[in-house]
């Protein structure tokens, strides 16, 4: 079935590492080069993610997120370099435009950061199923029904879509043009919107029926199908991160 | 013992004049298999709702008289206290899969989870349940993988995991293809046989009158009739409801054949064989 998730079934060492650890370590990839002073504690960082992106086997997944956002990166150096409030010392000219050191390393800084957050999350969503996460976050103590809406979303659009489609192939026998010039286009869109709305305020309502009848809607406490994914790894690794970023902030502030 | 008692259940729908229930009033027996039949609009739907607890504790509207399921009252009582004592499965296989779970077996336990079963006491129930049903092959399938008539045997499934006494099918079968339609039924009559008091709404008259222990004959929401299926589809007046007898019955009633023990039609393919058989003879 197509979902509407980027989560990557492979079964290795950093798949079985539950999620809170894997927040944390977003929070640490954000925190330490923040707090920290120069390139190299980024640079650190993002070869770590990397390293543990690679053990997870979905470093070749990350590839087209850095991709897409290389060209809104790519703005940004262009721009710094060009126009840095701070720039004094001239680096190379392409043409009339001169590049400047201090922008350039500004931007450089930036696009560090940037990368640090893109591969830290991409841990998260790469290795860990989407019910795993919300499940956690439920237990941490995310109100159940803002869980079961997160989750839910993530299987019910793709129904949508396959909803559209059957409706859109409907519309299409019956004689309706589809495609061809933007006007077609948009007369073609009302008769389409209006069975799939339709159409999913009936499942809504139906749905919130059946949800219902399964107690949905109990005030006793709930609980999990799944254990606590529990374990040495998964009490150490959160343990080591908060150590982390307390001595990164700690030394910060002593200096 | 009685299971279900209803008084006097009125109901109206917010925003409309006219009463959806006109004043029922039956009970039902622990173990029976109850067929609700009627045309459309005559009050099916929203009376399998009404033992729920979804009429009116989720429209609102007007609500009178009182129903009694198993010692609880359901108009005062909360919809998921009801959901232990009653499990209601709906038309479209679709809508009733949860969508937050990503397998067969988890989808069973949300309802477990949202009422706060103990973890190992979850897995037994969902076993069992998966095998009344037969679905324990699809266990580790996306529920959104399965075929309109696995889906609905899942949706069973969901709901008989929780333990209910009383199972309400409001058309199972009617979006289903007939192979799917008939595993169904046969995991309906499967329930029903292991004492499990089963109410069904339902269209496919043939079936009705087979596995009924008694037929409701609902018209404009009030109920014409509570009696078993011979009783119910001998009456002359059926068409004046809606209601079309079995094909057999039909037969029977063309050729003149009756029962002669009760006088009336025969309902099944074997009992009207038995007739035509002895008539013949």
């Amino acid at each position: 079935m197509k979902a509407l998730s980027l989560y990557q079934d492979r079964g290795t060492v950093v798949h079985r590492v539950d999620s809170r650890s894997k927040l944390l370590y977003i929070l640490s990839a954000i925190l330490i080069p923040a707090v920290l002073p120069g390139f190299m504690p980024g640079l650190a960082m993002l070869a770590l993610s990397i390293l543990i992106l690679a053990t997870g086997k979905v470093f070749g997944k990350v590839l087209p997120l850095v991709g897409f956002s290389l060209l809104i990166l790519a703005s940004i150096v262009l721009i710094q370099g060009l126009f840095y409030s701070g720039n004094k010392q001239l680096l190379f000219s392409l043409w009339r435009f001169g590049f400047y050191r201090e922008g350039l390393l500004f931007s450089g800084g930036i696009c560090l950061r940037v990368m640090n957050i893109l591969c830290a999350v991409s841990i998260l969503v790469l290795t860990t199923r989407p019910s795993d996460l919300i499940e956690s976050l439920v237990r941490l103590g995310l109100s159940p029904h803002l869980g079961y809406v997160l989750s839910s979303v993530l299987q019910i659009i793709p129904q949508m879509t396959a909803t559209m489609e059957t409706i859109t192939d409907a519309q299409r026998s019956r004689g309706m043009e589809t495609e061809g010039t933007l006007l077609v286009r948009m007369k073609a869109f009302l008769p389409l919107i209006g069975p799939v709305v339709m159409n999913s305020l009936v499942s809504t309502r139906e749905r919130s029926l059946a949800l219902e009848v399964r107690a949905f809607s109990a005030r006793s406490k709930k609980t999990f199908l799944n254990p606590p994914q529990g374990g040495t790894a998964n009490t150490v690794i959160p343990l080591v991160l908060l150590l982390a970023m307390a001595a990164a902030i700690v030394w910060r502030v002593m200096q | 013992m009685k299971k279900i008692t209803v008084s006097g259940l009125k109901y109206r729908y917010p925003l409309t004049e006219e009463l959806a229930l006109k004043g029922l009033s039956f009970e039902i027996e622990k173990g029976e298999f109850i067929g609700i039949i009627g045309q459309n609009l005559s009050g099916k739907s929203t009376l399998c709702q009404a033992l729920m607890g979804l009429v009116p504790h989720f429209y609102k509207g007007g609500y009178g008289g009182s129903v009694w399921v198993d010692g609880l009252e359901v108009g005062k009582a909360e919809i998921h206290e009801i959901a232990q004592k009653v499990g209601l499965v709906f038309q479209n296989p679709f809508t009733q899969v949860s969508g937050s779970k990503m397998t067969v077996f988890e989808e069973l336990a949300f309802g477990l989870e949202n009422l706060g079963v103990a973890r190992e006491d979850m897995a037994p129930r969902i076993e069992h349940a998966m095998e009344l049903l037969g679905i324990g092959r699809f266990r580790d399938r996306n529920p959104f993988d399965l075929s309109g008539g696995q889906m609905q045997r899942m949706a069973i499934a969901s709901v008989i995991a929780m333990e209910p006494e009383i199972i309400v099918l409001d058309e199972p079968t009617s979006q289903l293809d007939p192979q799917g339609a008939e595993d169904v039924f046969q995991a309906i009559e499967a329930l029903s046989r292991r004492g499990m008091t089963v109410i069904m709404a339902e269209h496919k008259i043939e079936k009705i009158a087979r596995y009924s222990d008694r037929v409701l004959l609902l018209h404009q929401g009030e109920m014409v009739a509570f009696d078993t299926p011979q009783q119910v589809f001998s009456r002359d007046d059926l068409e004046r409801y809606g209601v079309v007898p079995p094909v057999f019955a039909q037969v029977c009633k063309g050729m003149g054949i009756r029962n002669p023990a009760t006088g009336l039609y025969p309902m099944t393919l074997d009992e009207a064989c038995d007739q035509v058989v002895n008539w013949h003879e």
